[in-house]
């Protein structure tokens, strides 16, 4: 959009998962419970939102992820490495929907074995294909017995809904 | 010959999970028949294929009798022809590189058919453009920029695989991504689904939304004005719809203003994958369009 629609960027504010996420928790317009998601919970770094939009557009998204995931699960553990030098959940690019299954499980177990020195049971990421990744394929072929949410799939688990008293949360637990 | 194996030493030879191996074994991808004593046994020719696949040394054959001669290998020499195309907008880049291989060293799966980035980078800069545009390696690779991120040089390895990609014949694009940009340019979304079933979709989960948790919730479908115009990842009204419904709970609990376009409204652009500029650039046109028939003052990428 930066390369043939400049003009349109200055009319128009063009939101990311993250900004607008930030926004609705910088302005009080949502509300989080914490207790919902106890368990110790890992963040995967997708490669479009960091390293990859760190060099298109200047801005790799690295905190914005981690400070909306730690609202909403505090135990929270790092993946190393991280950040700019993450691994690739193998499945970006348009890998996940090739003919080339064997390479694709292949390329993940580096993925996997990060995931598992973590020891966490819940791993979030902002990315469609890393979720897909991870949840079905990753963790059925290492074995690796983790729950995945997308990160707004977190947000909305955690939600306390408006009129919402906390008798909510323990019916969620059960999920 | 025979190459015995146990699943577990296969898993560790090759780094994988002892469910990958037996997953291969049970789709044919690995050609072995179950032995006593829980042990495998394939082809010595189908385990160096494999081992040749992902780019690994085979062990020595278990039966050897160590007086095997080396076999000869003959090396065929490359012809090299003069560029017809360019991978590179300035001669110079071709010298850029100084052939450390630190790319390929931080790359996930180079040995894989024999090739990693620094190869690549190579075979670029000596024009062998047909070999280049023939390997699927390029595909299997996932643009994780890894590699770009280790060079010392900053050689823009991630826009040279790109380019490879764009000048592979269109009818011979693996997988279903060239369809799916095909599908876009002519039924407004990759998996093309048809704009009566995706409204129905929108209104049917609507209705389960307001009775689980959120009284009075309507997707709210082409409203002029809506603060934040959304668009949607194909596969969730396609195959997990629920999904969708994380978005609509965080825009309902934050009392949002937004609104999905009923026409045009896919959010994931293959033609970035597949590397085509044309079919990119009139997919963005649309959600464009789309913001401004709206009157909508943002736009939220699905992810």
């Amino acid at each position: 959009m930066t390369k043939w629609f400049p003009e349109v960027l200055k009319k128009y504010k063009i939101y990311s998962v993250f900004d607008l996420l930030l926004e609705y928790l910088k302005e009080g317009r949502i509300k989080i419970d914490p207790t919902r998601h106890p368990q110790r919970t890992t963040y995967h770094d997708p490669c479009n939102y960091g390293r990859k939009s760190l060099k298109t557009f200047g801005i790799g998204y690295f905190e914005e992820g981690r400070i909306i995931t730690k609202e909403c699960a505090p135990d929270f553990v790092e993946m190393y490495p991280n950040r700019e030098g993450n691994y690739c959940c193998g499945a970006g690019g348009g890998a996940w929907a090739m003919p080339f299954k064997a390479e694709r499980v292949y390329y993940g177990r580096i993925k996997a074995r990060q995931i598992q020195e973590t020891e966490a049971e819940l791993v979030v990421t902002p990315c469609h294909n890393c979720r897909d990744q991870i949840m079905k394929s990753l963790n059925k072929e290492y074995d690796l017995g983790v729950e995945v949410k997308y990160m707004w799939e977190l947000v909305a688990d955690s939600l306390i809904l408006p009129g919402q008293d906390k008798g909510e949360s323990e019916e969620k637990k059960g999920e | 010959m025979m190459y015995e194996f146990r699943v577990n030493e296969l898993a560790q030879e090759f780094g994988v999970h002892r469910n990958t191996i037996r997953n291969w074994i049970k789709s044919g991808a690995i050609p072995a028949k179950e032995g006593p004593g829980r042990r495998y046994l394939m082809k010595w020719s189908d385990y160096q294929a494999l081992c040749e696949k992902f780019g690994k040394t085979p062990k020595k054959p278990p039966t050897s009798t160590g007086a095997e001669e080396e076999e000869k290998q003959e090396i065929t020499p490359i012809h090299l022809k003069p560029k017809t195309q360019t991978f590179y907008p300035d001669p110079s880049w071709a010298d850029v590189c100084l052939t450390c291989g630190t790319c390929a060293s931080a790359c996930p799966i180079a040995g894989v058919d024999g090739m990693d980035p620094r190869k690549i980078v190579r075979m670029a800069a000596l024009g062998m453009e047909e070999e280049l545009i023939e390997t699927d390696w390029v595909w299997k690779c996932t643009m994780c920029a890894k590699c770009e991120e280790a060079c010392p040089m900053n050689v823009e390895i991630v826009q040279l695989i790109r380019k490879i990609r764009s000048l592979r014949p269109r009818d011979r694009v693996p997988g279903p991504i060239h369809k799916g940009v095909i599908n876009c340019l002519e039924r407004g979304n990759n998996l093309g689904i048809p704009k009566d079933d995706f409204i129905f979709l929108l209104e049917d989960l609507s209705e389960e939304m307001a009775e689980e948790c959120c009284p009075g919730f309507k997707a709210p479908v082409d409203v002029r004005g809506a603060r934040i115009l959304v668009t949607v990842n194909s596969k969730e009204p396609f195959a997990e719809p629920d999904d969708m419904k994380f978005w609509w709970k965080i825009f309902y609990a934050a009392g949002e203003s937004w609104t999905i376009p009923s026409e045009y409204w896919e959010g994931v652009n293959w033609g970035l994958f597949s590397g085509d500029d044309e079919a990119m650039k009139t997919i963005v046109g649309r959600i464009v369009d789309n913001l401004k028939r709206l009157n909508c003052e943002g736009l939220l990428l699905p992810e």
